[in-house]
């Protein structure tokens, strides 16, 4: 476990920034309490001072995870968000995508999202966005990134790609032994 | 008058000169005016009166050295009378290790192996043509190589156009270049050989070719390395190139995991700034702000 460097802080930033902008802001600099982000194995997690303090006596070795992962960095040193972080970045969240019931499950099977199960988007959302899927009933259900922009969408077939599959909460099941 | 007996007076007031009492003869090395006593020491002597006893010996020795100094030849002059010193004898061991045998070039071994004995030839030679000693190599040589020739004969199935000046010109480059080739083989098999076990040298060994080339190989890796670093930001906002070299051996250095919150805090958000920045993201969102603009007006 260690803090990140600069060069990591970045790439992480930059990823995370594609779906919170500014936002970031709230997640470094909290009220309620410290908050900071340690890398361990490759993966970066979103822990409170305290518990980071506690993880500190534990071997390295033996310590699996802490906090919140955020994600992880690839061979190729590139950041690769899990779906763990889908709260907190859901809270705070520019632009989100609502999809209709019939599209859930499609969603949560690891499909993109296409342009008939769209319910509603966030106005003037830019093309290669990064959004928040939700449910119609206001339920986060993962994260992708938007294939055209909201203007575009509208003169596009029904069947057509509209969001990106990034992340979606059935991979809590699917990928539960690497996900934390 | 008789003074005899002042002059035995005067004496007993000084020791004798002559010194009893060694079984080795002290051995002299005059040239650097120094004596070597190897006569064991009376240690019952020593260590009743030490003083005395070291003192007594030591003025013994000297006497013994003073008297030899007093028997060379001397010379006298404005600055008084003085004793030739010989040349010391003594061998003071070398500072330096032996230098290291010069590595073999291929010629000398096959040399060697054939039993080819180099013959010093003289280094001028007379010439027939000018009746004037030439060197035999070199400036202004002898031997021109057939290059200075006034007339040369077409050789039996040659392009009779072509130029055999020109020809000869060439052959001789040819040679030369060939030979500098061999030079600097020589020369980098040498520089590997200097670094390989000098056991496996003396018995013989060539020097890998493959040694070589990996020596060289380092050398320019090297020198790249240097030239990376010498940029007046030394290499750190260098754009990288794929594949590029990294110095090996420099270890990553990270912050402590427990470190000043508020100091991480404070560089998190310095990179965050930079990051939203870059990504053109401001507090006005543009595209909104042109299309109420228009649906107003």
């Amino acid at each position: 476990m260690r803090p990140l460097t600069e060069v990591e802080t970045k790439t992480f930033f930059e990823k995370l920034a594609k779906y919170i902008g500014r936002n970031i802001t709230h997640l470094i600099d909290r009220g309620d309490d410290t908050y900071c982000f340690r890398l361990h194995r490759d993966r970066v997690y979103y822990v409170s001072e305290s518990v980071m303090r506690k993880a500190t006596s534990v071997g390295r070795d033996q310590l699996i995870s802490l906090g919140i992962c955020f994600g992880k960095f690839t061979k190729t040193g590139k950041f690769r968000m899990h779906v763990t972080c889908l709260d907190y970045i859901a809270q705070y969240a520019k632009h989100k995508v609502w999809i209709k019931p019939n599209g859930e499950m499609p969603f949560l099977y690891g499909n993109h999202v296409v342009k008939a199960h769209i319910g509603r988007v966030t106005e003037d959302t830019p093309e290669h966005q990064g959004v928040i899927v939700y449910s119609m009933t206001d339920v986060p259900l993962g994260f992708g990134v938007t294939a055209r922009s909201t203007s575009d969408t509208r003169k596009m077939e029904p069947t057509a790609i509209v969001v990106f599959h990034q992340a979606d909460i059935g991979e809590y099941l699917r990928q539960e032994d690497t996900l934390f | 008058m008789d003074v005899s007996g002042v002059l035995e007076a005067h004496k007993q007031k000084f020791k004798s000169i002559a010194v009893e009492g060694k079984l080795i003869p002290v051995q002299y090395d005059l040239g650097l005016l120094a004596a070597f006593d190897e006569n064991p020491v009376d240690t019952a002597e020593l260590n009743r009166n030490k003083d005395e006893y070291l003192q007594a010996l030591s003025r013994d020795n000297a006497q013994l050295l003073f008297n030899e100094i007093f028997q060379l030849q001397t010379i006298s002059d404005d600055n008084g009378v003085m004793a030739m010193l010989p040349t010391p004898t003594t061998l003071l061991p070398r500072e330096k290790p032996l230098p290291k045998p010069k590595p073999e070039t291929r010629w000398e071994k096959f040399a060697k192996a054939k039993g080819i004995v180099n013959r010093k030839k003289e280094r001028m030679v007379y010439d027939d043509a000018s009746g004037e000693y030439k060197p035999r190599w070199g400036y202004k040589a002898i031997n021109d190589d057939g290059t200075k020739d006034w007339i040369i004969e077409v050789p039996a199935g040659a392009n009779p156009m072509e130029d055999q000046y020109g020809a000869r010109r060439e052959a001789k480059k040819e040679r030369i270049d060939k030979n500098d080739k061999r030079r600097q083989r020589n020369m980098e098999e040498a520089a590997v050989a200097t670094k390989m076990d000098q056991k496996a040298v003396n018995k013989g060994d060539r020097p890998n070719m493959d040694n070589v080339r990996s020596m060289k190989r380092r050398e320019i890796e090297n020198q790249i390395l240097i030239s990376k670093s010498s940029t007046a930001s030394a290499g750190k906002f260098d754009a990288s190139i794929k594949g590029d070299l990294k110095p090996k051996g420099i270890k990553r250095q990270f912050e402590s995991t427990i470190t000043d919150m508020s100091k991480e805090k404070a560089g998190n958000m310095s990179i965050l700034d930079r990051v939203v920045g870059k990504n053109g993201e401001d507090l006005v969102n543009v595209r909104k702000a042109i299309k109420s603009t228009k649906s107003r007006h």
